[in-house]
């Protein structure tokens, strides 16, 4: 197996606060790893220092042996916590959006996934729930054939049939040579799809373990574990 | 992949701008019909009236429009929750700029030429265009006499004049954008704080600069020869610095201090 | 197949303690062509790898086995399930009785106590 994602001491500051300090982590392809932590613990931050869209102050982070930027962004396929789509599109101008910037982009898996969905390719997107509208940009997302996926709270605030619609997705598009790194702060909702869990506290890592060793080793779940962990 | 952010730039604002130029035009052909054609008596008379009232107006929303989208889209597309798609294309953050600075600048030219074209469509008739004529060649014999044979110079300072100021403009505004941005949390207040700010920090600037020339003993800016001598080319020179001042600014923000909220 | 998994042990244990459950019931018949990784790990909502796991778990176990062109099969090898079966109902025996043995009863006592309740059990289905 080979090393998708490397951190070594990274540090992010906002301002005199540390979001994240002092991060060593290193992941590696063809794993599904819960990156877990309570709110504002830091997860979202570094996912975004993994999609370039936030410059650590210090340490250094690399993708496939490259540190964030065009090439790496060609490999890594981000869904964000929120909608970002404009609006205005159709989502048959989202699916060509993406075929147009990503190489890696599979079209027709894109619509196979809509027509799954019953959702019609020409509604635009303000047509759409917020709900529908969270399952286009998964489609678009999981339709890469990326190397590295980050998923940032893709089942937070989704009803039971939704949250297992997209575990699923993620199930089914598992390739060995991807990782998938889904951050969420729901943990018993999706432990028994993961291979590791990562947990952060405060910016600090707290653990980074494979689920059958954790399982086994302490003879509880994910969750107990983690409520153990961040008790208050 | 700058042209590919360039297709999609122009589809998302032309699909606004468009329309727009599109009744503009229509709307003075419209008007040329109706005064040619004297048909609307008595209460009618509210037609034609209503309609000039509606060719001002679009007169007026090509231009202002055209400049609301460009710093609209700037802001939304790049600061806003669609910069989260924007920023993790695998293009660089200059590609961005330079894909949305060369779509504003195509649409303030059409929207302009929208303008002049939709004018002569409604007002130009024989006598009219003669007219049009006898006054250009009246502003070339003044300033020909003004300027003797610097008046060629002097016309081609002013095209690149006016063009490096739309450009010094346009970059003004990206980059009070992007400095407003880091007021997380009041990004539009900060965006123009940062407007009214740079603004100002030029002025004064130059001003400094202006007494400086002087009491090195500088030919005085004012006199009107030396205006294609002078005057133009300074100005020139420093549109072009403060608008790639503007630019790198912009893409340092971009690449080095992103925060999107 | 219905799975049914708690969260405190390991899942792929879990997996392989419910495939056989369905060797021995008869779901899973000897023989039968097993669905891709994929598909079960889609079904059971876990990671391919961990199904993986369980595979390669059975497999040391004899109980599936793969072939490299046509997919992963059941074993065709009845003695085996009779095997596996056999364990398992000497498993879940055992452990009846042990448990009866901490409620104080004897050997005795508990047998004649399976036959009352299975023959209330018969009463009540016959009426």
């Amino acid at each position: 197996m080979s090393v998708i994602l490397e951190c070594k001491s990274l540090t992010k500051k906002f301002g005199s606060t540390a979001a994240l300090m002092d991060l060593n982590l290193t992941l590696e392809r063809g794993r599904i790893i819960g990156l877990l932590g309570p709110n504002g613990s830091g997860k979202t931050t570094l996912i975004k220092l993994i999609n370039g869209l936030l410059v650590p102050n210090e340490g250094s982070l690399k993708i496939n042996g490259i540190e964030p930027g065009v090439e790496s962004k060609k490999i890594v396929s981000y869904l964000p916590e929120r909608t970002y789509l404009p609006d205005w599109m159709k989502v048959s101008d989202t699916i060509n959006f993406f075929k147009d910037f990503y190489a890696d982009f599979d079209e027709k898996k894109a619509y196979e996934m809509l027509k799954h969905l019953n959702l019609d390719a020409n509604k635009r997107l303000k047509a759409l729930s917020k709900g529908t509208k969270e399952k286009v940009q998964l489609i678009l997302v999981m339709s890469r054939n990326a190397d590295l996926y980050c998923l940032d709270e893709p089942i937070g605030g989704v009803d039971p049939a939704a949250r297992d619609y997209i575990l699923n997705t993620i199930i089914t598009n598992y390739n060995e040579n991807a990782c998938v790194i889904i951050s969420t702060h729901l943990i018993a909702d999706i432990e028994n799809v993961l291979d590791e869990v990562i947990f952060i506290k405060e910016g600090h890592l707290k653990l980074h373990a494979s689920v059958d060793e954790i399982r086994e080793k302490e003879g509880k779940s994910i969750d107990s574990l983690f409520r153990e962990v961040f008790r208050c | 992949m700058l042209r590919k952010l360039l297709r999609h730039e122009l589809y998302a604002t032309g699909k606004t701008l468009l329309p727009i130029y599109g009744i503009t035009i229509l709307l003075s052909l419209l008007n040329r019909l109706v005064t040619n054609i004297d048909i609307f008596n008595g209460p009618m008379e509210i037609i034609p009236a209503f309609m000039q009232i509606a060719y001002g107006i679009s007169i007026v929303a090509t231009i202002i429009v055209t400049v609301i989208i460009i710093v609209l889209r700037f802001y939304k597309n790049l600061m806003t929750d669609e910069g989260y798609l924007m920023f993790t294309l695998p293009v660089k953050a200059y590609q961005l700029i330079n894909s949305k600075l060369i779509s504003s600048i195509i649409w303030t030219i059409i929207s302009v030429i929208t303008v002049i074209l939709s004018l002569l469509i409604l007002l130009a008739n024989p006598e009219r265009l003669e007219l049009l004529k006898e006054s250009i060649d009246n502003i070339v014999y003044i300033l020909k006499i003004s300027f003797g044979e610097n008046y060629v110079l002097l016309t081609i300072e002013l095209g690149i004049l006016l063009f490096i100021s739309m450009i010094q403009q346009m970059l003004l505004i990206f980059v009070s954008i992007a400095v407003g941005h880091l007021f997380n949390g009041r990004k539009v207040l900060g965006s123009f704080a940062a407007y009214i700010g740079i603004n100002t920090a030029v002025q004064i600037a130059l001003t400094i600069l202006m007494v400086i020339w002087s009491l090195i003993g500088g030919s005085s800016l004012e006199e009107l020869g030396s205006i294609p001598q002078l005057l133009f080319p300074f100005t020139i020179i420093m549109g072009l610095t403060l608008s790639l001042l503007y630019y790198l600014v912009t893409n340092y923000i971009f690449s080095k201090k992103l925060n999107l909220e | 197949m219905q799975w049914e998994l708690n969260t405190d042990k390991p899942v792929y244990l879990q997996l392989v303690e419910q495939i056989q459950a369905g060797i021995i019931s008869g779901i899973y018949k000897a023989g039968d062509k097993l669905p891709s990784v994929r598909e079960l790990a889609t079904e059971a909502t876990v990671s391919p790898n961990t199904m993986q796991r369980a595979m390669t778990e059975l497999e040391r176990h004899g109980l599936v086995y793969a072939n490299r062109t046509s997919g992963r099969f059941i074993t065709s090898d009845e003695n085996l399930i009779k095997k596996l079966k056999k364990q398992h109902i000497t498993e879940i025996t055992r452990d009846y009785l042990d448990r009866m043995e901490l409620l104080g009863l004897q050997l005795d006592e508990t047998i004649s106590f399976i036959t009352e309740v299975s023959e209330s059990n018969n009463n009540k289905n016959s009426v």
